[in-house]
């Protein structure tokens, strides 16, 4: 029973005293900066990195994990009571959040964000103490192709996503693919797209992107309606609790998204955004109700939700075992430890397990202290919806361009969030939906990059995709779902059921 | 009408707000009197950005205004340098970078940058320099050493791939170096944009099969097995490694960069400025809680003699990437 004595290990580690309070600390900061949509977890940690010199570095990882995945609570905040994805990962949850809050049911979708992120906190805490290191092994199996392979499949399943039309999603995908084009060739060192502008040779970023698509088109799409008509929202506030209808529909959802983030989230490169994308596309081909989603179906808030946090759990299995950051927080956590001369690799459960499995421990606890603080606060978030439009609209921009300046200081990156906002209220007025075009936009560069790998690896032999085991499974699958959306019996269904 | 007008309003705010965090507001006295910033030409977390932070932590102390420290990543450094260059030259906006930022891409890229690199930057003092290893997978690699590389490398023309953190790399100029010296060997480089830890992942996972990587970063795959250290790129052998020779020894002189970092500041910062940073941040280096964290990532403290002598340290090093450039022809897209 090697699981329990890790896991007594760990939470005799994480429950003394001065772990505790930095947990508590950590949780607290974080759920703060994620509900503010300018202050992200980046810009905080690194703020706090000179801080974690002083201290010792369970601690300081405990707390920095803290803020990490409060941030991931807060960030679901802003998405569902006014559509601005804090983080990529949230960017699913405004689809069906956003819509419950829009109907009246704000309250409830944030009691499903909290207690959806909450269990997938629980499972996947057991499960990276039961199957961390052959997890880790998962990851160092995954070379070039087999890359290549899922992220095929993710862009197939993203089809899936789209609430109308296939070919507007097909067509929001590809504007995906070509925007992440834009940037510097890794195989070349040419600029594609660039115009010359040094500012563009990273490419854009996705929060800049996120931001002006979803936040600032909203802000824009709200401006054009009524005055009279904004209001509603705060009306129809019924009750805060979910019903137990939606209870029933909401667990089963959480349980299987927190299966799929686990799984996806060891995969370094977009683990969190893709399971949150994962999760959602695949409640709506089991839902028996697949009209609902997009309209405030709450299966819809449950699963993106659960699985983007058990997804940022169990990105900490890369980042610990192989050193590999999944995202940019996990790069200033490997920072963290570096101070302290740790460097993250296969031995440091071996070399340092209170440090390991007291994190660990701290994960449930710090999950647990999220539902405390945040379960009393959605009376109080939900009032903010009551703030006359006119004076919200103003704070959101103004945190829309200190959130985009923060990413990487940059000015430029604030007016291209602007440009996309006007893009993004563009694609609204033609019902285009920005998600897919998020998704095309993180895969498509990580799906060229390994492409061109895989074959480099190969000497261009096409074949290494299918003579890869994993490779080859990855593409059947992909194959599988095509042939089901292409299939025309199923297709007219799915068409029926947008229609109502 | 006048409700979309209304909108796209609210989209210009944003946009002029992004314009107005250009500009700045200054004033003179007696140095320093107010926060200094160091720019660092990386996101947080990398290696440039901790020791920015340790040093500036300790120089604060020290001078008694804060240090603060900005990421600026971007475009090889060259939105750093630029925006380093064009700050008034007071001393209150500095930039830590490194041997790719301030040396590489200025040798490759001088067409690139708005402003002269060589005129309207200058060194205050090298900081740290940092090992290197030739490491290779032990996953279906037969080589166990350098010379069997080159043996291999010759029986299997275009079969070898080495990793490299992208087109004109340090990484990437060792390897092509290290193939050029050792006869013109036929080999393939995989880039990975990851950084290290990228191309860490795909030796592990057999995608390349020997890199150029900084021995802090490789040693936990070292010591599980994954990773074989063939060469060492230092001023000598490591303690911790006694029996890793360097490539200096191996007859491989010149082949593999000691990565460094450096302190700049914009051309035409008064000199007793510049002496009291200079001073300020060898200060720093000698903390011993500064010590401690170099030594733990290998690192070595190089301070510069002086002022003067960062000027002719950095020159030289531009110019040796120089001869290095044209020796290795690495084609790359403008």
């Amino acid at each position: 029973m090697e699981f329990l004595s890790n896991l007594a290990l760990g939470f005799s580690v994480a429950l003394t005293p001065a772990n505790l309070v930095f947990a508590f600390v950590g949780a607290m900061i974080g759920t703060l900066i994620g509900v503010l949509p300018g202050i992200g977890p980046i810009a905080t940690i690194a703020m706090l990195l000179p801080l974690t010199f002083h201290l010792e570095p369970t601690a300081g990882l405990i707390m920095l994990a803290g803020i990490f995945y409060g941030a991931q609570y807060g960030g679901s905040t802003t998405a569902i009571l006014i559509n601005l994805p804090g983080e990529t990962s949230s960017v699913v949850t405004t689809l069906d959040g956003h819509q419950m809050a829009r109907n009246g049911r704000a309250g409830a979708a944030l009691a499903a964000a909290a207690l959806a992120s909450f269990l997938a906190g629980c499972v996947s805490t057991a499960l990276i103490a039961t199957l961390a290191p052959p997890l880790a092994r998962v990851g160092q199996s995954f070379g070039a192709p087999e890359y290549f392979s899922l992220m095929v499949l993710g862009l197939i399943a993203a089809v899936v996503l789209a609430h109308g039309s296939v070919l507007k999603a097909i067509a929001m995908i590809v504007l995906g693919l070509l925007l992440g084009l834009i940037g510097t060739d890794g195989n070349t060192g040419g600029q594609r797209f660039t115009f010359g502008l040094n500012e563009l040779a990273d490419g854009i970023d996705v929060a800049t992107l996120a931001i002006g698509l979803f936040g600032i088109s909203e802000i824009m799409a709200n401006l054009t309606q009524r005055e009279s008509s904004r209001e509603p929202v705060v009306q129809k506030i019924t009750r805060l609790w979910p019903t137990g209808e939606e209870f029933r529909r909401g667990w089963p959802a959480a349980l299987r998204g927190t299966a799929l983030g686990a799984v996806l989230g060891v995969l370094p490169g977009g683990g969190a955004t893709l399971s949150a994308f994962a999760a959602y596309a695949l409640e709506k081909r089991v839902s028996d109700r697949p009209g609902m989603f997009g309209r405030g179906a709450i299966e819809g808030v449950a699963a993106p939700e659960a699985a983007n946090n058990a997804g940022a759990q169990s990105s900490f299995i890369p980042m610990l075992t192989l050193g590999l950051p999944g995202n940019p927080v996990m790069a200033l956590m490997i920072g963290a430890l570096m101070i302290h001369g740790i460097q993250p690799g296969p031995q440091i459960m071996t070399e340092r397990p209170q440090m390991f499995w007291g994190m660990v421990a701290s994960m449930w606890i710090g999950n647990l202290m999220l539902v405390i603080i945040n379960l009393p606060l959605i009376g109080m978030w939900v009032q903010l919806l009551k703030v006359p439009y006119r004076f919200l609209y103003l704070a959101v921009l103004l945190f829309c361009a200190i959130g985009v300046y923060t990413v990487s200081n940059s000015p430029a990156a604030v007016v291209m969030a602007a440009i996309f906002g006007v893009a993004g209220f563009v694609f609204q007025r033609l019902s285009c939906e920005p998600a897919p075009l998020i998704l095309g936009f993180v895969l498509g560069p990580l799906m060229e990059e390994n492409l061109r790998r895989a074959l480099r690896v190969s000497g261009g032999d096409p074949m290494i995709f299918v003579n890869r085991p994993i490779s080859l499974g990855l593409l059947i699958v992909a194959l599988v779902l095509l042939l089901i959306v292409a299939l025309p019996a199923i297709r007219s269904g799915r068409e029926q059921a947008f229609q109502e | 009408m006048q409700r979309t007008v209304l909108a796209l309003m609210s989209a210009a705010c944003v946009a002029v707000a992004g314009v107005a965090a250009t500009s700045s507001v200054v004033a003179q006295e007696k140095y320093p009197s107010r926060t200094v910033k160091i720019i660092v030409p990386y996101a947080p977390g990398g290696a440039t950005d901790i020791v920015a932070r340790l040093i500036g932590e300790h120089m604060r102390q020290d001078l008694g205004q804060s240090f603060v420290v900005e990421n600026k990543p971007g475009a090889f450094g060259i939105i750093a340098i630029e925006e380093m260059a064009r700050a008034k030259p007071d001393g209150y906006t500095l930039m830590i970078g490194n041997v790719s930022t301030n040396a590489i891409t200025p040798v490759l890229f001088p067409k690139k940058f708005k402003i002269d690199y060589v005129k309207d930057v200058v060194p205050v003092t090298r900081l740290v320099d940092i090992p290197e290893f030739m490491v290779a997978t032990t996953k279906d690699f037969p080589p166990k050493n350098v010379k069997d590389v080159v043996d291999y490398a010759k029986k299997n023309p275009g079969k070898v791939r080495y990793g490299s953190v992208g087109v004109g790399s340090y990484p990437h100029y060792d390897a092509a170096l290290f193939a050029k010296r050792a006869g013109d060997l036929d080999m393939v480089a995989i880039h990975n944009k990851a950084g290290a830890s990228g191309v860490i992942n795909d030796l592990v996972s057999g995608d390349a099969q020997f890199a150029f990587l900084n021995v802090a970063s490789t040693a936990p795959m070292i010591k599980a097995g994954n990773l074989r250290p063939f060469a060492l790129v230092n001023h000598a052998r490591l303690p911790d490694y006694p029996d890793v020779p360097t490539m200096d020894e191996l007859g491989y002189k010149g082949v593999g960069t000691i990565a460094w970092q450096g302190l700049f500041a914009p051309a035409g910062t008064p000199p007793e400025v510049l002496e009291t940073l200079f001073k300020a941040s060898v200060k720093a280096m000698q903390a011993p809680a500064v010590q401690e964290a170099f030594k733990k990532q290998n690192f070595n403290v190089v301070p510069s003699k002086s002022t003067a002598e960062a000027k002719t340290w950095l020159a030289a090093e531009m110019d040796a990437w120089k001869k290095i450039a044209a020796e290795v022809k690495i084609e790359l897209a403008e």
